[in-house]
């Protein structure tokens, strides 16, 4: 196969996160990436995108996203003030219509990798509403009368936190992936690909403490990948000796994001 | 092909779409399983399975489909000690191991193979390399590893590619089912859908319609046209009904859970929340406590509440007969004369939607847990997991 996606220099991939995303691009679905907050769905379509040399497109889901945003927006607003003001072309709708991220990716004129954040962050509907773009790649303007298809089918990666429920039509269409939480050994190599220089002794006892609070059973917020790796920097950015780490939990807020956890943590992990 | 896979996944309650099912074809066609059981395992999860909740369901079907039961039988410590052997490995060339399978029985049948390897795991005593008899690393018998036989039991030893059975066996995400019992966030999640935006309702327009608004002005050739329209907002209201008894104790966390995720979603119209011990009679009380005299009478709620306020009770309806039936009261206080049966049948007539969540209902009818049965059969009841949450709310926003 030509597009094969592989770990790259700066994203550490499991074999199966590795197939999913080559079946995806084989069947030409979009993927839906699941998992917990900081296990790197996002920072995946960059890894893609680089790995394939392909253009990246992100589209950031809001909770006030409408999907009709993503295909092109109609200024009428401005058509108004043109007209008012008598304006040159004012005839002619196909000025005032501005291409969403949905409606970019499908006007490149080379594949691009498109990347929706966070769809569950929408409304419930909203991915019922994409359902026949993503499958047909193509969508009508009503003002102009025209539609606009995929030159080349993107290949489009969509992440979700589990916020809510997805609608099992718009699920069928996607091949599903749930990043499962990076067992030791790979989470070693994800933090190399991050500080190859990192101390052994360090990284070690960081490792250890990590996986220690994450076993805490009435934690609230579990630390995730991201939070490791910022911590490792900033204890090494404060050279922090290996040994005292434990004892002391320096930067704990780094890992640690609420104040009940705070407490929890110390009086677990302390000897 | 694999018809049998498809319908030990829609036995185990998968619901896999023929589209879904051409897909993994599809995918088999182009090659995508690479002939690898595991990669087949992948391939098919992903295609089939779109929610991490129901991984455990397919890694059961899966299960049951390539392999028929798991072995029962347990490799010791010190016996895998012996195995981790990889500098054996040098000394095997591809001819040997020809001839090393010419030894033992070529005929190799799954429960003869176990069955024997069970007898030996029990009689060996000792490490053994090469041998033709025990368990060992070099061996010609169909158990160990880095062995020559094909068709044998591999004990222990590094492996480069975890094998699909040894991720099914695991059952890793059995946590992920959605028949487990819930936290916060979750709770959350599931009583957003308790969402009935009054556009629907009859109320008068008070908002601007913007997007209307512009689309009438520019229709009208830039002179102004002002449209309004009904304010989105939630109209639900709610009621939430809480046992604290004896026997809700072990639910302390949960009810506390379900509690602040009611209030944290304050998109509601109005929340209300009053407590009971067991059973509710002519008092709630408007603390956990349950103490005498702090409370409302039932009656009085029935008033100042109307009946669209949708109630949730969470009880888990453990109760003893006369404690439902009984018109007397008992050490708790007073009951108006009335049993708590009759109270309960009072509250399902005064609102139109009422779901009973119960954290530890027995499936089914159980005629051993009377009360239960008998609460049961007056107002639907759900289990207080993410799944029996979801179903109690889109039974709250139905019409019936």
């Amino acid at each position: 196969m030509e597009n094969t996606f592989n770990s790259t220099q700066d994203y550490v991939a499991s074999k199966e996160l590795l197939a999913s995303v080559n079946v995806a691009i084989a069947l030409q679905k979009p993927l839906l990436i699941k998992g917990e907050p900081g296990t790197g769905k996002t920072m995946l379509a960059q890894a893609v995108a680089n790995s394939l040399g392909k253009k990246l497109i992100i589209w950031n889901i809001k909770s006030t996203t409408k999907a009709q945003d993503g295909l092109y927006m109609y200024d009428t607003i401005q058509r108004l003030y043109d007209g008012q003001f008598g304006e040159e072309g004012v005839d002619d709708i196909a000025r005032y219509i501005k291409l969403g991220k949905l409606g970019e990716a499908f006007e490149s004129d080379e594949q691009v990798v498109l990347l929706i954040d966070e769809i569950d962050k929408a409304d419930l509907e909203f991915p019922n509403d994409l359902l026949w773009e993503l499958d047909q790649m193509e969508f009508y303007i009503h003002e102009t009368k025209k539609t606009v298809k995929a030159k080349h089918r993107p290949i489009v990666i969509i992440t979700s936190n589990a916020e809510k429920e997805l609608p099992d039509a718009f699920l069928r269409r996607c091949i599903f992936h749930f990043i499962d939480f990076p067992n030791e050994e790979l989470m070693e190599e994800i933090v190399r690909t991050h500080y190859p220089n990192v101390e052994e002794n360090l990284m070690k006892n960081a490792m250890k403490v990590f996986y220690d609070i994450r076993s805490i059973r009435d934690i609230r917020k579990k630390p995730s990948t991201s939070e490791l790796i910022d911590w490792i920097n900033a204890l090494q950015i404060g050279g922090i000796s290996a040994d005292t780490l434990r004892q002391n939990l320096p930067f704990l807020g780094v890992v640690v994001k609420k104040d009940e956890d705070l407490e929890t943590v110390r009086q677990e992990i302390h000897y | 092909m694999f018809l049998k896979f498809f319908y030990a996944c829609k036995s185990k309650g998968l619901n896999i779409s023929l589209g879904e099912w051409l897909d993994l074809q599809n995918a088999l066609d182009q090659g995508l399983c690479e002939s690898s059981l595991t990669q087949f395992y992948y391939v098919a999860r992903m295609l089939l399975v779109k929610t991490e909740t129901e991984y455990d369901k397919f890694d059961m079907a899966f299960e049951e489909c390539f392999k028929g039961v798991k072995p029962e039988f347990e490799v010791g410590k010190t016996m895998l000690s012996w195995l981790d052997k990889p500098e054996m490995a040098k000394l095997l060339h591809e001819e040997e191991k020809y001839w090393l399978n010419q030894v033992e029985e070529i005929h190799v049948d799954k429960d003869d193979v176990e069955e024997k390897f069970k007898q030996r795991l029990k009689d060996q005593d000792s490490e053994h390399n090469g041998g033709s008899y025990w368990i060992g690393t070099m061996g010609k018998t169909q158990f160990g590893n880095m062995g020559g036989n094909v068709g044998g039991v591999r004990v222990g030893g590094t492996t480069g590619y975890q094998s699909a059975f040894s991720v099914v066996g695991a059952r890793k995400y059995r946590d992920f089912r959605d028949d487990k019992v819930i936290d916060n966030r979750q709770f959350q999640l599931a009583l957003r859908r308790l969402r009935q935006f009054s556009t629907k309702l009859d109320i008068p327009k008070t908002e601007l319609d913007i997007n209307a608004t512009i689309d009438k002005t520019c229709n009208n050739g830039g002179y102004l046209q002002i449209e309004m329209q009904k304010p989105r907002k939630n109209a639900v209201k709610l009621l939430l009904l809480m046992d604290s008894g004896g026997t809700m104790i072990p639910y302390t966390k949960l009810l506390n859970e379900l509690f602040q995720s009611v209030h944290k979603s304050n998109h509601y119209k109005e929340v209300k929340t009053y407590y009971f011990h067991n059973c509710i009679y002519s008092k709630l009380y408007k603390t956990p406590e349950c103490e005498n005299g702090d409370w409302i009478d039932t009656e009085w709620l029935f008033r100042n509440t109307d009946r669209d306020y949708k109630v949730i009770i969470v009880g888990d309806a453990a109760m003893a007969p006369e404690e439902l039936y009984s018109e007397t009261g008992n050490y708790r206080g007073p009951n108006g004369g009335l049993s708590g049966y009759q109270w309960l049948q009072l509250v399902k007539k005064n609102y139109k939607n009422i779901v009973w969540m119960n954290p530890k209902m027995a499936p089914g009818r159980a005629p051993w847990r009377e009360a239960e049965t008998a609460v049961k059969e007056l107002l639907p009841m759900y289990k207080l997991t993410v799944a029996g949450l979801n179903e109690a709310m889109t039974k709250l926003m139905s019409n019936k």
